[in-house]
């Protein structure tokens, strides 16, 4: 009986941890091919371990402005994840703590706009965006980081859920609502600040359809739009075909390793983020 | 919401006299009881004021789009129902509509079930389960380009990954993304790999509410691993999992990216999605109310199933 246990959790344990390798491997595979010379990629054998190791792939994939769509995305990711920490975290605080006439009908708007999906408002926005003549601008990319109400309803939670106490105190000090905001509640709030920092910045830094739409010069492309041009062959309209597999494989080698190595410092931060962004909206 | 701003507070000796919206009446102005926060406008205002402009407004503002024939240039002409009427009759409508809906039905299952198995299996926190939750989610925080390019390698007819090694158990070249009946497949793979680490973490929060305590009387009532699983875990982790499902279902419907990368939407249109027509006929041929139109009948499909997941979890979420 015990023995028939065991030998089940063993049999269930590999099976699980295969899996989990599996689910892996296609990285593992990107990166391999994305340092094999072109003439060892198409190979009639898996070969996992390249037989000559080269960075040709990579010195060809920075012959595109890669360099200008790093330093895009990264501004763009930078400022619309402080502009929605910033906003939501003044809206969360004063919808969870500050008296006021209208606080209940702001909050159900939060709740009832949420529903309007990007798709309904991402034609008005284009057309928008197009006759202010903001195409090709950081602002037009930052757009979105305008609506997220996810950022709102974060801080609204964290602030119901943070005792009073702290406040009451500054306020005897004679401190200003903006004052106690900043010096006493801010600091107090960081867990928020880091689990929606790194979810929404995630969601900033591979934002496609929007950049995709605002964007014309290339140039002024995002990272992941710009890459995108990698295509090695089915479709994409502005496929550069830069010959095959292996320098696209260095691209989304070169694209995947920021989000990769965050995720694997900030895993903890990543999941609870995601468990929250999850079950609140 | 029906209680009443009062603009006087406890009034003193009333010395303003008869004027109640004075600068020293507003100050002692209560509303439920307490004094009013009046700085508190001045909070939520720099997240408001946008944030209804790029929602609500430009969903209005959408609506009325669809009742246009807007191209870029020009003004818009309200043309009635038009757009929607030509809608209705266009195959091409139909076509994606079927596309999405099919792609749908092979998604949000596989996706569901591969999550559950994952949750299931982090959940015990074996030996290595940090690992395991690590490798599942990783996908998911990695760009859409990736995933596409990623997967049009992988899937590559005569040298992708996934035919070598079906090939070893003699199963011919599968076509994945170059033959209209197997398209949605290929595309189906590399979607469920990306998102299904993130219903995991859903369905992880959902397991690790269930009370240890339970479990535990199960295995004592001489219940093995399935039936507990069955009779104890699957109830009781069914409101996690109808969000999941819902969640599916409503980022199903508005596939785009991977389509693009991955195919563009062809073999001949085979995988050519709703939001994938909307983008073609509004960014590319530029006829904005009719891309209007088709993106508000999508509009009202996610509506509903939003209002009806809304209604399910309300005491739950809220």
């Amino acid at each position: 009986m015990r023995r028939g246990i065991a030998s089940g959790t063993w049999i269930l344990w590999v099976a699980g941890m295969a899996a989990a390798v599996a689910w892996a491997l296609p990285l593992v595979w990107m990166v391999s091919t994305s340092v094999k010379p072109p003439g060892q990629v198409l190979t009639p054998t898996v070969e996992w371990l390249p037989r000559t190791v080269t960075i040709e792939n990579y010195v060809k994939v920075m012959q595109k402005p890669v360099v200008h769509w790093l330093i895009n995305s990264t501004i763009v990711t930078a400022a619309s994840t402080a502009v929605s920490l910033t906003t939501g975290a003044m809206a969360g605080y004063a919808l969870a703590r500050l008296n006021f006439p209208g606080r209940n009908a702001l909050f159900f708007l939060v709740l009832a706009v949420l529903i309007i999906p990007t798709e309904m408002t991402i034609v008005p926005l284009f057309i928008g965006v197009l006759k202010i003549g903001l195409v090709n601008s950081y602002l037009a990319l930052m757009v979105p980081s305008l609506a997220s109400a996810f950022s709102v309803y974060l801080f609204r939670n964290f602030f119901l859920s943070m005792p009073r106490e702290l406040e009451d105190a500054a306020a005897i000090d004679g401190a200003s609502r903006f004052r106690t905001f900043w010096t006493v509640a801010l600091p107090v709030a960081r867990p928020a600040v880091i689990a929606g920092g790194i979810l929404l910045s995630t969601n900033y830094w591979n934002a496609f359809l929007w950049p995709l739409l605002v964007i014309f010069r290339d140039e002024m492309k995002t990272l992941p739009v710009g890459m995108a041009g990698f295509t090695p062959g089915t479709g994409v309209g502005q496929s550069t075909q830069l010959g095959g597999y292996a320098p696209a494989m260095a691209a989304m080698t070169i694209l995947t390793l920021p989000s990769v190595l965050v995720f694997l410092f900030l895993q903890r931060q990543f999941i609870e983020g995601a468990t929250s962004a999850g079950i609140k909206g | 919401m029906a209680r009443k701003v009062t603009a006087l507070g406890p009034a003193r000796a009333a010395p303003v006299g008869g004027r109640p919206f004075s600068l020293a009446g507003l100050r002692r102005a209560t509303w439920h009881g307490e004094r009013i926060d009046w700085t508190a406008y001045l909070f939520v205002l720099p997240f408001f004021l946008p944030f209804l402009v790029v929602t609500l407004g430009a969903a209005l503002f959408g609506f009325y789009v669809s009742f246009t024939d807007w191209g870029i240039i020009g003004a818009p002409h309200w043309i009635g129902v038009k757009n929607y009427v030509r809608a209705f009759t266009d195959p091409w409508v139909w076509k994606t509509w079927s596309n999405t809906l099919r792609y749908g039905l092979l998604v949000v299952p596989a996706t569901t079930l591969a999550a559950l198995a994952m949750a299931l299996f982090v959940n015990l926190r074996w030996r290595g389960y940090t690992f395991a939750r690590a490798a599942f989610y990783a996908p998911n925080v990695v760009s859409v380009t990736v995933i596409g390019l990623v997967w049009v390698w992988m899937l590559d007819t005569q040298f992708g990954l996934v035919n070598q090694y079906l090939g070893r158990f003699g199963v011919p070249d599968v076509p994945w993304l170059t033959n209209p009946k197997w398209v949605l497949y290929g595309i189906g793979m590399a979607s469920v790999w990306w998102d299904a680490g993130f219903s995991m973490v859903v369905l992880l929060a959902g397991l690790q509410d269930i009370p240890h305590e339970l479990r535990e009387t199960a295995a004592i009532d001489g219940a093995n691993r399935l039936q507990t699983l069955v009779h104890v875990i699957l109830p009781l982790l069914r409101p996690a999992l109808s969000l999941v499902v819902t969640l599916l279902i409503i980022g199903t419907l508005r596939v785009f990216s991977q389509i693009y990368i991955m195919t563009n939407g062809g073999p001949a249109g085979a995988s050519a999605s709703v939001i994938h027509y909307v983008y073609e006929i509004g960014f590319s041929k530029y006829q904005l109310g009719y891309a209007g139109a088709i993106s508000v009948m999508l509009f009202v499909t996610i509506l509903v199933l939003t209002v009806i997941q809304l209604r399910v979890f309300r005491e739950k979420t809220f």
